[in-house]
């Protein structure tokens, strides 16, 4: 035996799965979704995909550096720690990047989002630490800091003037849903177009549900993603909905199970429910834990929208994020063989 | 008995299970080497007493030491020869151990217990105490202890699970001594009054599971091919639905447990009054040039076995003590086996994992895959903290076998067994001044390896031996 061999602590053996390569999965199946931005808007929207990606990943290789650079004995000289930052390089600020160009319409400058991408990975993630430490989701951060910043062009959604078919027919009752569903001759949006993203107006990376289904079922292939809980979140959504919408007709209550396609298929719900809220860093550890998070803030996103008007996914997931250390404190797994009549003493 | 599926468990991992490379070799006689060190402590509790002295002549089979207090078990030379000293030397953890040296003389004397046909309980329980056995499935636990038990058993669960990966000197003795662990576990049965007897075999092992079918008093369990499956709790969930509470023993809920070789260690005391000085080891991994079963004495170095393999094919990354999950890393060759040895692994850099860890994800797979559906991640992030109070409130440290899923199925490839294990070494000096008592300065190393000062912030401890 000569020098070379490790002593550590077992297990000796471990599973082949990284960080990064968990990030590079993540980074693939947001392709379809840029992709499905680029052909429904154009060569604008490859822009600010490459811009805010470049922003972010630029945003945060310069606060390694001023970090590392100076303070650390092991790093004196810039080569190193370039090397540094490459061996430690997880596909995260790649993540914010893509995730923020997705979520916001194509009319906004480039100089807005290149800000939006240093205010998420510098303000949002590194200040808290970097990678896994960060306590909001960092995209969604950022996109509710542009359109507090850059109202104009974040509320412009190019095309039509809509974001989210929703409040345009909520507002003004059961007429225009019916629209919405194909029966009114002057709007020929269905269901289908929902779904396809054809002639809907929204986001670069939202309007798409083909392409973010395809990434979800990219997820739960690779394991990276646990199945239900997209389809949790989804479906808690589409429920609560039609329930809150029950109340927008004209003469009473009404529950329209109809409504429940177009609900879920419009505005961002799909793309948070499969990109943003099962974020690792920012949801719930434990499985039981993560139920909780994903019915409350389903339900959230649903009342909220029903009195905003607003495309509030965001926001919800803001709120839902700061509730995290919350539910995990109280919500957490029962340990095998733990009665409740007969708790072992735990030093306490 | 024709045999019958397990209950499912939540939680566990699946590893490559390695098993190919030496489970179609025989179990081989390795013979007895020139010189062997026996250490005192070859079970949990305190070391056994010397009862030899330097100098003096011993046969093989021969009581060297005595057991010392309830939980501890009587230790055997393994060779014939003459004791050429007592010392404390470095174990496999890194403590001081006490050995004694033997070096073979040439002769051939050979002792034994008188052999019982058609014993009496009394009988079995007290050959089991005298020919030393402990629990071989790598607690070492003195079996003596768990044939007494405070309250009533009613069945008796042999665990053929050998859920570990590479490690296949089980599944080599099933195949080979069936009839004799089938005997061994009926001594065991009649020592406790069971009529039921149970052996979970894992569903890789499907010649075992046919083998052990032609006995019309065992009943066959085929359990899930999942790490780990062959956890004692775990085991009695599968087999008996049975949930066996924290802190508590698996008497409380009328079940024994015992490895296979134990039994057929328990037969071959019973049977041939032959006392626990051998037991058969896996030598595997892709850096030996032959991997084998063995049937090595107590005391072997980790030398002559490698040796006898052929020596190494490639440097070793790593040599592991034991099976993958939760064996101990060897900084060098001079080290002893133990009763409790079940494997000798030297595995090249791609089986090995030496990652550097990465920064916590919260991802939450290791709460996922934890078989004690605990929270290692709590428990990681406030002991790296120093908080340790809160180590144990979230993360339930108590509660934790140490299986090692949760590290093996970490992206960011913490180590999280370290510091479950800094955890419960704080535990046991705080709460239980019973484990107090019990732990002596050779068997602190053993319950709960102290972890250095030196390792702060979780970061990984890498010595290079």
């Amino acid at each position: 035996m000569d020098n070379t061999v490790v002593v550590s602590a077992p297990p000796h053996v471990k599973s082949r799965r990284t960080t990064r390569g968990i990030m590079l999965d993540v980074v693939i199946a947001l392709i379809p979704c840029a992709v499905a931005g680029i052909v429904y808007f154009g060569a604008l929207a490859l822009m600010l995909e490459l811009v805010a990606v470049a922003f972010c990943v630029a945003t945060e290789f310069v606060y390694f550096f001023i970090q590392n650079k100076g303070f650390s004995n092991k790093c004196r000289n810039a080569k190193a720690v370039c090397r540094r930052w490459v061996r430690q390089f997880d596909f995260t600020s790649v993540i914010t990047g893509l995730i923020l160009a997705l979520i916001v319409p194509v009319s906004v400058k480039w100089y807005e989002i290149a800000i939006g991408g240093i205010f998420a990975v510098a303000l949002v993630k590194m200040f808290f630490g970097g990678t896994g430490k960060n306590l909001v989701n960092p995209a969604a951060t950022a996109r509710i800091f542009m359109f507090l910043s850059f109202s104009v062009t974040m509320a412009k959604y190019s095309f039509p003037d809509f974001a989210n078919i929703d409040f345009g027919y909520l507002s003004s009752g059961a007429t225009n849903l019916s629209s919405l569903l194909g029966k009114n001759p002057e709007t020929t949006l269905t269901a289908l177009d929902l779904f396809l993203g054809t002639g809907v107006k929204g986001c670069i990376g939202e309007t798409c549900k083909v392409a973010i289904i395809a990434g979800y079922i990219y997820l739960c292939v690779r394991k990276v993603l646990k199945w239900w809980q997209p389809l949790l979140f989804t479906a808690v959504f589409g429920f609560t909905a039609v329930l809150m919408s029950g109340f927008a007709f004209e003469g009473g209550y009404k529950f329209d199970i109809s409504l429940f396609l177009p609900h879920i298929l419009s505005g961002g719900v799909l793309f948070a429910g499969v990109f943003m809220f099962p974020d690792y860093v920012t949801s719930p550890k434990c499985t039981k834990a993560q139920l909780v998070y994903y019915i409350i803030g389903a339900v959230l996103l649903a009342v909220l929208r029903y009195f905003t008007r607003l495309e509030t996914a965001s926001f919800v997931i803001l709120i839902m994020n700061l509730f995290v250390p919350l539910i995990d404190k109280y919500v957490r797994p029962v340990p095998f063989g733990y009665r409740n009549s007969e708790r072992p003493k735990e030093g306490k | 008995m024709k045999a019958v599926k397990g209950k499912y468990y939540f939680g566990g991992v699946h590893p490559r299970g390695m098993k190919y490379l030496s489970k179609d070799a025989p179990i081989e006689v390795m013979p007895a080497p020139e010189t062997i060190a026996v250490s005192l402590s070859q079970s949990l509790g305190k070391p056994a007493k010397p009862v030899v002295e330097t100098g003096q002549e011993v046969a093989e089979g021969e009581i060297i030491a005595r057991a010392d207090g309830i939980i501890s078990s009587d230790v055997f030379s393994s060779i014939c020869g003459v004791v050429t000293d007592i010392k404390d030397v470095k174990g496999a953890c890194g403590t001081d151990e006490k050995f004694i040296f033997i070096k073979a003389n040439g002769k051939d004397d050979k002792f034994s217990f008188p052999p019982l046909s058609d014993p009496s309980p009394e009988e079995i329980k007290d050959r089991i105490k005298q020919a030393g056995i402990v629990g071989l499935g790598g607690a070492g636990f003195p079996s003596a202890v768990k044939v007494c038990p405070h309250s009533r058993v009613d069945t008796l669960i042999v665990n053929g699970a050998e859920c570990e990966p590479y490690l296949t000197c089980d599944h080599r003795l099933m195949l080979e001594r069936t009839d004799e662990i089938a005997e061994g576990a009926r001594y065991i049965a009649k020592a406790l009054n069971v009529a039921d007897i149970k052996i979970g075999i894992e569903a890789n092992k499907p010649d075992c599971i046919k083998a052990f079918e032609k006995y019309s008093d065992i009943q066959p369990v085929i359990l899930r091919k999942k790490y780990p499956t062959g956890g004692e709790k775990q085991l009695i969930y599968i087999v008996t639905g049975r949930k066996v509470g924290v802190g508590r023993l698996p008497a409380d809920v009328g079940v024994a447990v015992f490895n296979v070789a134990t039994c057929f260690a328990v037969y071959e005391a019973v049977k041939f009054g032959k006392p626990l000085y051998e037991r058969t080891l896996t030598v595997s991994g892709k850096a030996v040039k032959q991997q084998k079963n063995l049937l090595v004495k107590v005391g072997t170095s980790v030398k002559d076995i490698v040796d006898y393999c052929g020596g190494e094919n490639s440097a070793p990354k790593k040599v592991i003590q034991g099976g993958p999950m939760t064996g101990v890393a060897l900084a060098d060759y001079a080290i002893y086996t133990h009763k409790t040895t079940s494997g000798i692994l030297l595995m090249t850099d791609t089986e090995a994992s030496a990652d550097e860890p990465t920064p916590c994800l919260n991802c939450g797979k290791c709460a996922d895959v934890c078989p004690m559906h605990l929270m290692p991640m709590n428990t990681a992030f406030y002991s790296s903290a120093g908080d340790m109070e809160s180590a144990v409130k979230y993360g339930k440290t108590a509660s934790c076998i140490e299986c090692g899923t949760c590290e093996y199925i970490c992206p960011a490839k913490r180590p999280l067994i370290q510091a479950i294990r800094k955890t419960k070494a704080y535990l046991i000096n705080k709460i239980t001044p019973q484990a107090e008592s019990l732990r002596t300065p050779d068997q602190k190393g053993r319950s709960a390896p102290a972890v250095p000062p030196s390792v702060k912030n979780g970061k990984k401890e890498e010595n290079n031996g």
